[in-house]
C-alpha cells in the first residue's frame, strides 16, 4: 500500500482558492464574455399557453424586420427529446401542440439579441386552446384531459412494503397523520443558462460552449441528438456562474443552438433572460407526501406509511425526469437518521401542463427530510414529549453501523446521536425551553427546529448522469509545474483549489504550482461531471489515486538516480531525496527535464514523460454524510414575518479537504433552505400562467434574510480513498425542515403545525388570528 | 442573404456618444435603446459588470455613477454621457488585488463569482463614505446584491475585515495602498 505524505500541508487546510483571483479581479469568462464577431443571436418565441393546438405559425413579418438572418419553427429543427420509457418526447420547437407556458415554439436568429426579440414578438401563432392539467389530482381524476393524447398522465408509480408492514402498523397503540407539501421551486443560478455554438473553420468540428455540470454528458447527448460522430463535438464549459442542478439537465436551446451553427455555418449564441430562466429552467419540488405514523408511549417510530404524489410538468428531462428523482430520494431517505423498521411506500407522479420538472440542489432531499422530522415532531406532540427526547429515542446508534435501512439503503457509519448533543450544546437548548415560555407569557413567539439530516453522496447515479466513476490525468510538465485534468463540471464548489490541494500534498510541490483543469472536453478525460455531491469524494478519488500514481513514478525515478531503494527515498517540498540526507536530492523539475529531455538515463522499462490517467470508482455504492441543523426563529404574529435569529450546524461530511470550501457550500445551502422555507414559490395561476416570472415575485434570500450561521465539524471518514463524503446538498435539504419545525415549535400554542411550505406571512396571520394562545 | 450592416443602418439608427469610463474616454455608436450593461459588456469588452436580471434585483449589474452604486441593467447607454462611470476593472489594481478584493479572497466570500463584481462595487462605494460600517449596515447596503452561493455570512465578514484593514492603514489612496497590502494579505488565511 502507497504510503501517503508524513504531513499533509494543504488537504485538511483552509487554503484560499485559486479561482478567486480572475473571478475578483472581474475576468472570469462566463458563457455571455464570449463574444465572436458574426455571431447570430436567438430569440426564442415562447407559448403563452399552457395547453393548446398550434393552428398556425406566420414568420413573414419576422423574417421581415431588419437585421433578422432567418426564423425556424418545428418544421426547421425537428429534434425530439425522446424518453423511450414512457413513450414521450420533447420536441426541440413546439410541433403541433404547446404543453407549458414557456416551451419554445419558434427561433429568431438576428444580428443581436434586441433586434431578435424585436423579431420575436412579430411571430405569429394561432393557437386553439385546450383545458390545461396543473395538478396532481386533476392529472389522476378521469375526466383530466391527458396531457400527452396517446398516454396516461400517470407516468410512474411504485409500491414498496416491508415484511410485516401491516402488523406493526396495526398493532402500534399510536397513530397520526400528516400531509407534507413543497411548492414548486427552482435553482436560480445568479448566472442565467446558455449556449454558443460555433463551426471550426479549420477542421469543420462543431465547438459548443454550454453553461453546464457535465461536460461530457452533455457530448453524449449532442452526439446522439446531432446524429454526429462523437470526435467532431467539442464541448467547453466555461466559468459557470452557478448551477445548483438546474444546470446538469439538456435543455431544448442548447439543440436548436448548436443544429443552427452547423447548419447555418454561422456561430450561434443565446443567453437566457431571467423572465425565461423563470419559465423554462428545470422546476423542482411540487409534491406531496400524505404520510401516517405509527409509534409507542416512548415516541419509537414503529411505522410509516408514505404516499407520494409528483408532478413533473409536460416532459421529462432526458435521463432525469424531475418528479421521479425527487420522489425517489425522498422516499429512499425517508427514515433518515432513525430506526423505523417498517415502511409502506406508493409513489405516483404525473406530466401536467407546467414547466418540466428536473434537478434543483437536494432533488427529493429536503422534502423527505420534511416528512422525517415533521413526523418526529408529529409523535413529539402527541405525545407532550421534547422533540430532542423522541430523537434520542429512534436514532440509529454507531453499534448499528452498516445499518440497513427499512428502504433498502445501506448507510456507512456517521455520528447522527452526536451531531445532534453538539448542536443543542452549541444553541443552549434546555436554557431556550426555559426561555420559550417566559417569553410566551410576555406574547413572543420563539422556536426551535430540529433536522438531523442523511445525505446520500457519490452514489453511482445522480443528475449528473450515470457514471459511477471519476477520472483524472496528472502531467507534469517539463520545467516541473503540474497541469491536471478532470472530468468535472464546477459551479463554485472550487475543485480548482481542492483538487490541487491533493494532488500537491502527494506531489511534495506547492499548491500554487497545481493547475487543475475542467470542462473541455478535449482536454479533460472522460468523466460523470459535477451533481450528487460526487465531485469532491469521487473527483478527489480520482485525483488522489492519479496523483499518487505519479509519485510513485517519481520515487522509481529517483531512486534509479540516486542509486538507491526506492523504500529509501521520500518527496519533500519539491525534491526527491534519500531519507534524511537534503544532499542527495532531485528536484521534482529535474526529475521532469530528466523524464522528458534526458530519457537515457531513465531506468529500463520507464516510458518518457510524466503523465498519468486514472479512473477512480469508489468501493461503496454511496457513502452518507449527516448533520444536525438547529434553527432559532422568532415568528411575530402581528406581520406573519418569521425572523432567524441563531442557526447552528454540526457538519459530518467525513475527512475534510478544505473546511473553509465546506463552511461556504453550507451557508450557501442554508441560505437557500430559508428561500425555500419562507420566499420561494413558482405560482401558476388557475389558468395555468407562471405569475412569478422576476425576482420581485420569485423572492430568492437577500443579506437581511440570513442570519450568522455557525458551524463546526465531526469527521466520521468513509471508506472511500480519502475517507471523503460528499457534502453539497446536505444544507439545503436539512434547513428547510429546521426551518418549518422552528415555526411550528414558535406557533405549538396557537396549535399550529407547519406541513407546508414555503410558509408566508398572510398563512401564519390566518394561523394564529382568532386562536386562542393555549400556553 | 441580406447585408446585415446595411439593413441595421436602414433600420435602426444609432447615435454617437462619449462615454468616460474608467477614466478613459469611449466614443461609440449606440442605438438609443441599448442598456448601458450591454455597451459596457459587449461594446467596451468590459465582462466583469455581470447580468443575472435585467429586473434591477440581482445586482450583479453594478456600476458606479459618479461615485454612486447604479444598476447598469436600468439605464442606457445614451443617458450615461456625461457621468463618470466605474466598473469592477476600474476597482481593479494593474497587478494583484485590491483590498477589498483581497479580503474577500481571505474570507471565502465568493463562490461561483458571479455576483462578486457587482458586490465589489457595491462595497467600494460603502466603505468610500462609511469606515465603520456595523453588521447590520453592511447587510442593508448588501440587501439589493443577491448572492445565491455564499449565503452571505463570508462577505460580510469580508467587508469587516476590510473596512479594519482600510481604517488601521488610513488608506486615503487606495490605489496607492492597493499593491503593498495585496501582498502582505493575499494566500493568507482569516
Ligand atoms: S442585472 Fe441589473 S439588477 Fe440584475
Ligand atoms: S458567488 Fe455565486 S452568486 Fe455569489
Amino acid at each position: 500500500m502507497m504510503q501517503g505524505p508524513l504531513k499533509p500541508q494543504f488537504t485538511g487546510a483552509r487554503v484560499t482558492r485559486l479561482e478567486d483571483a480572475r473571478l475578483l479581479r472581474g475576468r472570469g469568462r462566463y458563457l455571455d464574455d464570449i463574444d465572436v464577431p458574426g455571431t447570430l443571436h436567438v430569440a426564442f418565441v415562447r407559448s403563452n399557453r399552457p395547453a393548446a393546438r398550434i393552428v398556425s405559425i406566420d414568420v413573414e413579418e419576422a423574417l421581415a424586420v431588419p437585421g433578422v438572418y432567418t426564423v425556424w419553427t418545428a418544421e426547421d429543427c425537428g429534434i425530439t427529446m425522446y424518453t423511450e420509457r414512457y413513450d414521450v418526447g420533447q420536441p426541440v420547437l413546439a410541433k403541433d401542440e404547446v404543453r407549458f407556458v414557456g416551451e419554445a415554439v419558434a427561433a429568431v436568429f438576428a444580428e443581436d439579441r434586441y433586434v431578435a426579440e424585436d423579431a420575436a414578438e412579430r411571430v405569429r401563432v394561432v393557437y386553439h386552446p385546450l383545458p390545461p392539467v396543473l395538478g396532481f389530482d386533476e392529472a389522476l381524476s378521469d375526466e383530466g384531459r391527458r396531457v400527452h393524447a396517446h398516454r396516461a398522465n400517470l407516468f410512474h408509480h411504485t409500491e414498496h412494503q416491508t415484511e410485516g408492514f401491516a402488523e406493526a402498523f396495526a398493532s402500534a397503540p399510536h397513530r397520526a397523520q400528516a400531509t407534507f407539501v413543497t411548492h414548486r421551486q427552482t435553482g436560480v443560478p445568479m448566472e442565467p443558462r446558455g449556449c454558443m455554438a460555433q463551426l471550426d473553420a479549420a477542421t469543420g468540428r462543431l465547438t459548443v460552449y454550454v453553461s453546464h455540470q457535465s461536460p461530457h454528458q452533455f457530448r453524449s447527448q449532442l452526439t446522439e441528438l446531432l446524429q454526429m460522430p462523437e470526435n467532431q463535438i467539442r464541448v467547453i464549459v466555461p466559468e459557470v456562474g452557478g448551477a445548483f442542478g438546474i444546470k446538469a439537465m439538456l435543455y431544448p436551446e442548447y439543440l436548436v443552438v448548436a443544429d443552427a451553427a452547423r447548419r447555418l455555418g454561422r456561430p450561434v449564441k443565446w443567453v437566457s433572460d431571467r423572465t425565461e430562466s423563470l419559465l423554462a429552467d428545470a422546476h423542482a419540488r411540487d409534491n406531496r407526501h400524505e404520510v401516517e405514523v405509527a409509534f409507542d408511549e416512548e415516541g419509537r417510530i414503529l411505522a410509516v406509511r408514505d404516499h407520494v404524489f409528483g408532478d413533473t410538468g409536460a416532459y421529462p428531462f432526458l435521463g432525469f425526469p424531475g418528479a421521479v428523482g425527487e420522489a425517489g430520494w425522498a422516499t429512499s431517505m425517508l427514515t433518515g437518521p432513525y430506526k423505523i423498521p417498517h415502511v409502506s411506500i406508493t409513489v405516483d407522479c404525473v406530466f401536467s401542463n407546467k414547466a418540466p420538472e428536473g434537478a434543483y440542489r437536494g432533488v427529493g432531499g429536503p422534502v423527505g427530510a420534511q416528512v422525517q422530522e415533521g413526523i418526529v415532531d408529529l409523535v413529539a406532540r402527541h405525545l407532550g414529549k421534547d422533540a430532542a427526547d423522541v430523537r434520542r429515542v429512534n436514532f440509529i446508534r454507531d453499534e448499528d453501523f452498516p445499518y440497513q435501512t427499512a428502504t433498502g439503503n445501506v448507510y456507512d457509519p456517521g455520528s447522527y446521536a452526536e451531531s445532534m448533543e453538539q448542536a443543542l450544546a452549541l444553541i443552549d437548548y434546555e436554557r431556550f425551553r426555559r426561555e420559550q415560555a417566559e417569553l410566551r407569557r410576555q406574547g413572543r413567539y420563539l422556536g426551535i427546529g430540529i433536522c438531523t439530516f442523511v445525505e446520500p453522496s457519490a452514489g453511482a447515479e445522480s443528475e449528473a448522469g450515470s457514471t459511477p466513476y471519476e477520472a483524472a490525468s496528472i502531467r507534469i510538465e517539463p520545467t516541473g509545474t503540474v497541469t491536471a485534468a478532470l472530468g468535472l463540471g464546477p459551479s463554485g464548489q472550487g475543485h480548482e483549489t481542492t483538487m490541487a490541494q491533493l494532488i500537491a500534498d502527494q506531489l511534495g510541490v506547492d499548491v500554487k504550482d497545481v493547475v487543475v483543469m475542467h470542462g473541455d472536453t478535449d482536454s479533460a478525460p472522460f468523466g460523470g461531471g459535477t451533481g450528487g455531491s460526487r465531485s469532491g469524494t469521487i473527483g478527489g478519488g480520482a485525483a488522489l489515486r492519479a496523483s499518487q500514481e505519479m509519485r510513485q513514478r517519481l520515487m522509481k525515478l529517483a531512486a534509479h538516480l540516486l542509486e538507491a531503494a526506492e523504500e529509501d527515498v521520500e518527496l519533500v517540498d519539491g525534491h526527491a531525496q534519500v531519507k534524511g540526507v537534503p544532499a542527495r536530492a532531485y528536484s521534482v523539475r529535474d526529475l521532469a527535464r530528466i523524464a522528458y529531455t534526458d530519457v537515457a538515463r531513465l531506468p529500463e522499462g520507464m516510458q518518457p514523460g510524466l503523465e498519468v490517467v486514472v479512473r477512480y470508482q469508489p468501493p461503496l455504492s454511496t457513502t452518507y454524510s449527516n448533520g444536525t441543523h438547529v434553527a432559532l426563529v422568532e415568528v411575530d404574529t402581528q406581520t406573519g414575518f418569521v425572523r432567524v435569529l441563531d442557526y447552528v450546524v454540526v457538519n459530518d461530511c467525513g475527512r475534510l479537504i478544505n473546511p473553509m470550501i465546506v463552511e461556504g457550500q453550507i451557508h450557501g445551502g442554508v441560505a437557500q433552505g430559508i428561500g425555500s422555507a419562507f420566499l420561494e414559490e413558482l405560482r401558476y395561476d388557475d389558468s395555468g400562467q407562471l405569475v412569478t416570472t422576476s425576482l420581485m415575485d420569485y423572492l430568492l434570500p437577500a443579506a437581511t434574510d440570513v442570519p450568522r450561521m455557525r458551524v463546526t465539524h465531526i469527521e466520521t471518514p468513509s471508506a472511500n480513498v480519502g475517507g471523503f463524503k460528499g457534502m453539497g446538498e446536505g444544507s439545503l435539504i436539512a434547513a428547510p425542515p429546521a426551518l418549518a419545525g422552528a415555526v411550528s415549535d414558535a406557533l405549538a400554542p396557537f396549535g399550529v403545525f407547519v406541513t407546508e411550505i414555503p410558509v408566508h406571512p398572510q398563512q401564519i396571520l390566518e394561523w394564529v388570528q382568532g386562536r386562542v394562545h393555549s400556553a | 442573404m441580406q447585408s446585415v450592416s446595411e439593413s441595421a443602418a436602414a433600420g435602426r439608427p444609432k447615435t454617437s456618444i462619449t462615454l468616460m469610463v474608467n477614466g478613459q474616454r469611449h466614443t461609440l455608436d449606440v442605438e438609443p435603446r441599448w442598456l448601458l450593461s450591454d455597451v459596457l459588456r459587449h461594446q467596451l469588452g468590459l465582462t466583469g459588470t455581470h447580468v443575472g436580471c435585467e429586473q434591477g434585483v440581482c445586482g450583479s449589474c453594478t456600476v458606479l455613477l459618479d461615485g454612486q452604486p447604479q444598476r447598469s441593467c436600468l439605464m442606457f447607454a445614451v443617458q450615461a454621457e456625461g457621468h463618470d462611470i466605474t466598473t469592477v476593472e476600474g476597482l481593479t489594481p494593474e497587478q494583484g488585488l485590491s483590498p477589498l478584493q483581497a479580503a474577500f479572497e481571505r474570507h471565502h466570500a465568493l463562490q461561483c463569482g458571479f455576483c462578486t463584481p457587482g458586490m465589489i462595487v457595491t462595497v467600494e462605494a460603502l466603505l468610500r463614505e462609511n469606515a465603520d460600517p456595523d453588521e447590520e449596515t453592511i447587510r442593508e447596503v448588501l440587501s439589493g446584491n443577491i448572492c445565491r452561493c455564499t449565503g452571505y455570512q463570508s462577505i460580510v465578514a469580508a467587508v469587516q475585515d476590510a473596512a479594519r484593514v482600510r481604517r488601521e492603514s488610513g488608506a486615503a489612496k487606495l490605489e496607492v495602498a492597493a499593491k503593498g497590502q495585496n501582498e502582505a494579505a493575499g494566500g493568507e488565511q482569516a
